[in-house]
């Protein structure tokens, strides 16, 4: 069996290592971990709520900075004691792990910051103040507008105040442009893993590419498993087959850790998930910081205030990285996922449905859900339907 | 050789058999939905192709549609409503272009391109209202037949408004309208309107024509004229109304559409592919 050896060697060398797959599936267990050792040297924990925040301006302070994004739904049920049962899942299930303390990032957390995005999780946090110590940024909403970048970079100036006062540090340029070089590589090395769906014959799929994230980004282990993720994920084949499968760029809210749901039953019902836009997925690390700008906090609050975000408005940006991403990733068609009450990508869908069908000419789907499976027929026969339309307009156009 | 498609829907089951040629119907029937689905659609089959004297081995292919289209494990493929139905339309009305779909449990509303290909849908299967199992409630209070509401509803005066938008809530104004002396006719033709509105907001506004009627509820008398007013346009009521989808699958399973009676070439390349 001389012929085998490549493929014997190759053999041994995953079993001593269990690919960054595996890794990844222990993320909590080894964020804990660290999270507490961190704590044990000294470190605060602090927790985040949305893409916004500027995870640099913590990890400069010295902070370990944690996602709290609620994907469980067993937490939804004891937040609507208190908040309204009509309320993004995503915003409950946050709150609920509150009420419940099950959520040990949340409970050794000794600060919570946050900004003023859509109007469920802003008066949530209200709430959530009174429980935990908690900071909230004022986010500007005029994506266009000069002087609201100039109030959201004196939003974060104020913030790094806050976090010297409170932590009693400096938050030194050195500092921060060492936390800014790590999130950089964190970007760069999350882009280079998405790209890997832009292959005719993806080496995994969009569920697992999810599944391939931290609730603490930048972790140095983890850096190690994506520098090696193409390597080792190289050759691998999913099934069933990339080729027999409709191509989807995936879009809409984020899907927090828990609420993976709808992308498995995307995949599930013959799909493949080949870029998620959403924050859970591409949007916040399609754009890096100038390391080198003369004022590396501006630098930063552009990035963050460029982000693509239905709060936004008006919120072209995301349009135009829609419309690159579907061809840069090669989708034959746009599903858009909104969690049932969240207005704002509710309504901004009209302009993404209105750009897929439009402007890219594919088919669109937009599921409306939360974090209940109750759904799940219904849903497969919608998605089982635009897998239809795809397929039967292709026969048309090759045939 | 023949062809048949069986819609196992929420509240009935149908079953069709074609004739490859014309893409013909040679037979079909409809029975009630129960406990034992599978068994039920089995013995449905069984029972029409008996009636016609056929056996299974006349049958080449088989599809399976509707909400319980993946527990019909002797069917050789499933397909969705959504594209059944849409094929079962476009072989009665080439150019149709919406379809507004009622059945007993929930309501959709299809779009069709020039190509007569799927564009887009809307379903609303979270919500009583807007279907068929609205009405049948509302016939129970008013004390008539699902069939008889139709010509109730003809005699109103002035149909009643009725504007809760769930059910449970319409039922409830209902019995208010009624203590307070409102005649049934009206309440009849208020509600048929009710249910029109319901489909009308489903469409947001993007009404392409011809608009055809299908589903269980299309055999209502005045339904279709509800409709019609409050789009403000003809709406034709497909033949067979209830049977559309299984009647699509059938046609599906025959791959020969490009044969039948008004198919486009689009449509025939397009079941080609989806098979
Ligand atoms: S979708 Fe908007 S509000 Fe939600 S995490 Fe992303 S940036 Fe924050
Ligand atoms: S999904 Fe929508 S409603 Fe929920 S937290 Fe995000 S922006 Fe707010």
């Amino acid at each position: 069996m001389a012929g085998c050896c490549g493929t014997k060697d190759q053999v041994v060398a995953r079993a001593q290592d269990g690919g960054p797959l595996e890794h990844f599936a222990g993320q909590v267990q080894n964020c804990l971990a660290y999270a507490r050792l961190r704590k044990s040297q000294g470190a605060p924990v602090v927790g985040i709520m949305c893409e916004f925040t500027p995870r640099e301006l913590i990890m400069a302070a010295g902070g370990v900075p944690v996602c709290l994004c609620g994907g469980s739904a067993e937490m939804v049920e004891p937040a609507e004691r208190v908040l309204p049962a009509n309320l993004c899942p995503l915003i409950k299930s946050t709150f609920g792990y509150s009420l419940e303390k099950a959520n040990p990032f949340l409970e050794m957390a000794s600060l919570v910051v946050a900004e003023t995005t859509c109007d469920g999780k802003k008066k949530m946090y209200e709430l959530l103040g009174q429980r935990h110590p908690m900071y909230v940024l004022e986010l500007p909403q005029k994506s266009r507008d000069a002087d609201a970048f100039e109030h959201w970079v004196a939003e974060l100036r104020k913030l790094r105040k806050e976090l010297e006062a409170r932590f009693a540090v400096e938050i030194t340029d050195e500092k921060l442009k060492e936390a800014v070089v790590v999130m950089n590589r964190d970007r760069r090395l999350k882009r280079e893993l998405a790209g890997l769906m832009q292959s005719a014959c993806p080496p995994l799929t969009g569920r697992e590419l999810l599944g391939m994230r931290s609730l603490i980004a930048g972790l140095p282990q983890d850096h190690e498993q994506y520098s090696k993720a193409a390597a080792w994920l190289a050759g691998r084949e999913i099934k069933p087959a990339a080729g027999k499968r409709v191509r989807v760029l995936l879009t809409g809210v984020p899907l927090p850790h828990g609420a993976e749901r709808v992308l498995g039953l995307i995949e599930d019902n013959g799909g493949l998930v080949v870029c998620q836009e959403s924050c859970s997925g591409e949007k916040p690390v399609l754009e890096d910081i100038d390391i080198d700008a003369p004022d590396l906090l501006r630098a930063l609050a552009a990035k963050y205030f460029h982000l693509p975000c239905s709060v936004m408005t008006p919120n072209d940006r995301r349009l135009e990285r829609l419309e690159a991403l579907a061809g840069e990733y090669r989708a034959e068609c746009v599903i858009e996922v909104v969690w049932r009450t969240c207005l704002t990508y509710d309504i901004e869908a009209q302009a993404v449905k209105a750009l897929a069908e439009d402007k890219l000419r594919m088919p669109y789907l937009k599921i409306e859900t939360d974090y209940s499976p109750s759904d799940n027929a219904r849903l497969s026969l919608r998605v089982q339907s635009l897998f239809e339309t795809v397929k039967g307009r292709q026969g048309c156009n090759h045939g | 050789m023949l062809y048949a498609g069986v819609d196992v829907g929420s509240r009935t089951i149908k079953v069709v058999v074609i004739d490859e040629g014309l893409g013909q119907l040679i037979a079909s029937g409809i029975c009630d939905q129960g406990v034992r689905q599978a068994a039920l659609a089995h013995d449905l089959f069984k029972q029409v192709l008996g009636q016609a004297g056929l056996g299974r081995e006349d049958v080449s292919r088989v599809i399976a549609t509707g909400y319980g289209r993946s527990a019909v494990e002797w069917a050789d493929a499933a397909v969705t409503e959504i594209t059944c139905q849409a094929y079962g339309v476009i072989a009665q009305v080439p150019n149709a272009r919406t379809i507004i779909d009622i059945g007993g449990q929930d309501s959709k509303v299809i779009r069709l391109d020039e190509r007569g290909l799927v564009y887009d849908f809307v379903m609303n299967d979270r919500c009583a209202a807007g279907t068929g199992r609205f009405l049948e409630i509302v016939a129970v209070r008013l004390e008539t037949g699902l069939k008889d509401l139709g010509a109730m509803a003809e005699k109103a005066a002035c149909p009643s408004i009725i504007s809760s938008m769930c059910a449970v809530f319409a039922e409830t104004e209902i019995v208010g309208l009624l203590a307070a002396e409102e005649a049934p006719a009206n309440l009849a033709a208020g509600v048929q309107h009710s249910v029109a509105r319901r489909i009308v907001a489903m469409l947001a506004g993007r009404v392409n024509g011809p608009v055809v009627f299908t589903g269980g509820v299309a055999l209502i008398p005045g339904m279709a004229r509800a409709l019609s007013d409050a789009l403000d346009r003809n709406v034709i009521i497909a033949e067979a109304p209830q049977m559309t989808a299984a009647r699509g699958a059938a046609l599906i399973a025959c791959g020969q559409a490009r044969r039948t009676a008004g198919a486009s070439a689009e449509v025939g390349k397009f079941l080609e592919a989806v098979q």
